[in-house]
């Protein structure tokens, strides 16, 4: 699925733009279009820490402005914390 | 994921998600989806820098520049991470439901068959009974044995055959079982050991689903093979068909601002 992604920034952003360009139109976005944009836009993924590592300290603002670390969100038997791009878009 | 945040508090698990949308923003999402769980804000994007995941793909000045690859983790409450979960189509996170299933061992919302075959009794249940395109699900499939018999575990020498599910749907487009380690038992007059289970176990699985799929229920079919053995008999390799359902949702692209 993931063999015609260009390998330069400027010919992903192009297909993201077009992509863009037609949802901000309010017009459809064929599939292809949309499985061209997600390869683009994951091409060459890093996941992260690996299982068994332990991830970085951290200490964010919750959508109230309480400061948030692990240890005051995580339950007794662990956390799933989900990086996603935007709840705005 | 709001939808199964029950189902992982029950069961000692909280949820977070954390984006490098301002605290603004991710108020007025949460009021307007009623959002029970962390929002994190990490506007410069110097958490998911920390983490390794931020996406390179973006040119500097495009608005989408500083999201991060979508990797969920499940960390223990020490901060050990305890897998690690990766959807390539990025509107879809790994679901709660899913790690309820494999992780937590919760009963989800999804389909499931019963398979018997003689002394053999195996439950294939998927974690969700919805899902969209280009979306991961989560199957376990808990086997029982009668007493006294047994199925190979790998690796088996030639003429014996291991146990194995394999999805043949081709809507399935990726798919990994995890088996637990088999024990390695004396059998008969034989010379040496081989991997065996008995008794009750469990496999795990994952199926990376196509995108995109026509909206609407599809079957998902699989093939669960095995070898039922004895101390004294050995039947010869068997296979049981199977089939899924599960409502695949109606293709979204998000609605544009306004």
């Amino acid at each position: 699925m993931a063999t015609d992604i260009p390998s330069d920034l400027e010919a992903k952003a192009e297909i993201m733009r077009e992509f863009m360009r037609l949802r901000a139109a309010g017009k459809p976005v064929p599939p292809e279009l949309y499985a061209k944009h997600v390869n683009a836009t994951n091409d060459n993924y890093k996941t992260g820490p690996a299982a068994g590592e332990r991830i970085p300290e951290f200490a964010l603002p919750d959508q109230y402005g309480a400061r948030r670390s692990l240890g005051n969100l995580s339950g007794p038997k662990g956390l799933l914390l989900v990086f996603h791009r935007s709840a705005d878009w | 994921m709001e939808n199964s945040r029950a189902l992982l508090e029950d069961n000692g698990v909280r949820i977070a998600a954390a984006s490098y949308d301002s605290e603004a923003v991710l108020r007025k999402f949460s009021d307007e989806h009623r959002i029970g769980y962390a929002l994190l804000s990490d506007s410069d994007s110097s958490v998911i820098r920390s983490f390794k995941i931020l996406n390179t793909n973006i040119a500097p000045g495009m608005r989408s520049y500083g999201v991060p690859h979508p990797v969920g983790y499940l960390v223990s409450s020490g901060g050990v991470v305890l897998k690690k979960y990766f959807v390539p189509n990025y509107q879809h996170r790994v679901t709660g439901s899913e790690v309820a299933l494999l992780e937590l061992g919760v009963r989800t919302s999804g389909g499931g068959e019963r398979l018997t075959s003689g002394p053999l009794t195996v439950e294939v249940v998927l974690s969700s009974d919805r899902a969209f395109a280009g979306q991961e699900l989560g199957v376990r499939a808990a086997f029982e044995l009668e007493p006294g018999w047994h199925l190979y575990g790998q690796p088996v020498p030639p003429g014996c055959s291991p146990v194995a599910i394999r999805f043949e749907s081709a809507s399935v487009i990726e798919q990994s079982f995890e088996f637990p380690r088999p024990r390695l038992a004396k059998l008969g007059t034989l010379d040496g050991t081989l991997p065996v289970y008995e008794g009750k176990f469990e496999a795990l699985g994952k199926l990376l689903l196509k995108f995109p799929i026509d909206a609407g229920g599809i079957e998902l079919e699989g093939t669960l093979s095995f070898q039922l053995c004895s101390d004294t008999v050995c039947e010869a390799p068997d296979s049981l068909k199977f089939t899924l359902s599960v409502v695949i949702e109606p293709f979204m692209v998000p609605r544009p601002r306004r």
